[in-house]
């Protein structure tokens, strides 16, 4: 017990002076690397959504993106009939929520391949309401927000530490999320859905709040990555890459496990910047080749294979220290 | 006996599948404490029956009643809240997960469903893993341990949800005799211990009968004969349709 506690505080150690470093980091590097960096928290952000749903779950949401749409949208039109940011971004998440309990009650009762294209479908529907609605959204051109009267460079240090402590906040509700009665009921899912309705967990509530959950925190991220790239059109909010490279990072990083996605955004962020410099057309397939790499030989992904093999070392010794002792 | 000990009341169930008649207006009734066998060849419809009155599946027709209340519109994790459960014939272990989860997740959302804190969830699951000799695999996998301990882990979980009424769906099958001796053992320490009301379903005949209070039998997705275990294997038409004359014989020269 007393060699827990001291393991859970070295983490803790860890974890903050992690936190510190990040916070003080825009003061010593350049922009470009500041860019990467919150690249990699929206990433993470994203990919910890997407790891509720299907590492925790078993519910792969491949049109989640659709919240970050809902998102940024949302957000945009808000600001542009004159709400501030701090208004309109909650707004929008509250309409992402709404709308995940809405569609969830229906697509949450389908599994699988099933789930993933009916959630494609619906991004593609919300799509093109963006498209359309030309006078709401601005339609297929796009819309833009509020310029903020700052110098660039400061703006961007704001949005790198809102991405930041965005993705620190997720992984850390995620965390007590995953840790709680909710959580096993979740993780029950995956494990043996009918098992799980039979031992007293309300599936269907389950599953839904799950689902607002993540796209809260999609929502959110859209909202933010609107007000930072300042302009928004529907194909690109709405755009399937998103959910795609925050599953492979989620595969990479460890589906399943919190630090996960976290690791998987950094390592395919560095990974595909470098390729993108090194060979322009190829770094997709670079991508791809690594996925399936990954997938194949390390399915735990990054974390979870390092903490299988601590846990297995701790049963492994256990059981010698039993056969010593007795 | 008085009706009020009656804690399950099953009023003419059936379930059709197209023209497949799998159950067929099957009535009867549980008394509080008693062990009740469910015995029939294979498809007479007693995992059909286990799934109508836990809600796994739809009723046709039919009604039926836990402790008074109409739970027949019921999902499965409402009937288990209430406190009727079961376990699975093939086995549905919670995947992932270690067998101390998989109890403690009984734990947490059966019937003392309000059980909001872990830790207390936690210990009543060692505590309930130990009753039924699991605890020394209780941080193995899932996936790492044999099928008499799965079975055992279904049973363990069960009751971490702490349920009246049981239906253990054939608990024994695929255990050799001397796991099949244990395991009856284990189910007769546990029913006095927690007071449980249990329909047993088997083809071990020798657990079934041993075990049982009463038995009900199915043939057909009918119910052909109840009564104690000696006025079934008296009972011609359970001699032809399930036991065979010789099963009979040598059961009746045993007793």
């Amino acid at each position: 017990m007393e060699q827990n506690n001291k393991k859970f505080n070295i983490n803790i150690v860890f974890i903050i002076a992690a936190i510190v470093v990040f916070i003080l980091l825009p003061n010593f590097v350049s922009g470009y690397y500041i860019r990467i960096f919150t690249a990699i928290f929206m990433y993470a952000t994203i990919a910890q959504c997407i790891n509720l749903m299907s590492g925790y779950m078993g519910y792969l949401p491949f049109g989640h993106v659709m919240f970050f749409g809902i998102g940024a949208y949302i957000t945009a039109i808000l600001m542009g009939r004159g709400l501030p940011f701090i208004l309109a971004m909650p707004l929008a998440a509250l309409s992402a929520i709404v709308v995940s309990i809405i569609l969830g009650f229906p697509v949450l009762r389908l599994r699988g391949h099933y789930f993933a294209i009916a959630t494609i479908g619906m991004n593609g529907a919300i799509m093109s309401v963006a498209q359309n609605a030309t006078e709401i959204t601005g339609g297929a051109m796009g819309t833009t927000y509020p310029i903020i009267l700052l110098p660039p460079g400061q703006v961007y240090n704001y949005f790198y530490l809102a991405f930041f402590g965005l993705m620190v906040i997720t992984a850390l509700i995620m965390y007590f999320i995953v840790n709680s009665k909710f959580g096993y009921g979740i993780r029950s899912i995956k494990a043996n859905e009918e098992a799980a309705n039979s031992m007293g967990i309300n599936t269907t509530y389950t599953k839904v709040s799950a689902w607002a959950i993540s796209a809260l925190f999609t929502s959110i991220a859209g909202g933010l990555y609107g007000y930072w790239m300042s302009f928004i059109s529907p194909d690109e909010v709405f755009d399937l890459m998103f959910v795609t490279n925050s599953i492979i990072m989620m595969l990479i990083g460890g589906a399943g496990t919190i630090l996960g996605p976290i690791a998987g955004a950094f390592i395919i962020e560095s990974v595909s910047e470098f390729a993108w410099s090194g060979f322009m057309e190829y770094h997709l397939a670079v991508l791809g080749i690594a996925t399936i790499m990954i997938v194949f030989f390390v399915p735990g992904g990054v974390i979870g294979t390092i903490t299988n093999r601590i846990k297995n070392r701790r049963i492994a010794l256990n059981k010698k220290a039993e056969v010593t002792n007795g | 006996m008085v009706d009020n000990d009656v804690i399950l009341d099953v009023r003419s169930i059936s379930k059709h599948f197209g023209a497949l008649k799998a159950v067929d207006k099957v009535t009867f009734q549980v008394r509080r404490g008693e062990i009740v066998g469910l015995i029939g060849p294979n498809g007479a419809g007693k995992t059909t029956i286990t799934n109508l009155v836990t809600g796994d599946l739809r009723k046709t027709e039919g009604e039926v009643y836990f402790k008074g209340t109409n739970v027949s519109k019921m999902q499965p994790f409402q009937i288990a809240r209430i406190g009727l459960t079961r376990t699975y014939q093939v086995v549905k272990p919670l995947q992932g997960m270690t067998v101390e989860e998989n109890v403690l997740v009984g734990s947490l959302f059966g019937r003392s469903h309000r059980e909001n804190d872990l830790n207390h969830a936690k210990k009543n699951a060692r505590k309930i893993m130990k009753l039924v000799g699991l605890d020394k695999k209780k941080d193995s996998k899932v996936s790492d341990i044999t099928l008499p301990d799965l079975k055992r882990m279904e049973f363990a979980r069960v009751l971490a949800m702490d349920p009246e009424v049981v239906f253990l769906d054939e608990v024994m099958a695929g255990l050799n005799p001397s796991e099949v001796e244990e395991s009856m053992e284990m189910v007769k320490v546990i029913r006095k211990d927690k007071q449980l009301t249990i329909v047993y379903i088997e083809h071990i005949m020798k657990a079934v009968m041993g075990i049982s209070d009463r038995i009900i039998v199915l043939h057909h997705g009918q119910k052909i004969c109840e009564g104690s275990p000696q006025e079934v294997c008296d009972n011609p038409a359970v001699i032809e349709a399930y036991l065979g004359r010789r099963y009979a014989k040598e059961v009746m020269n045993n007793k």
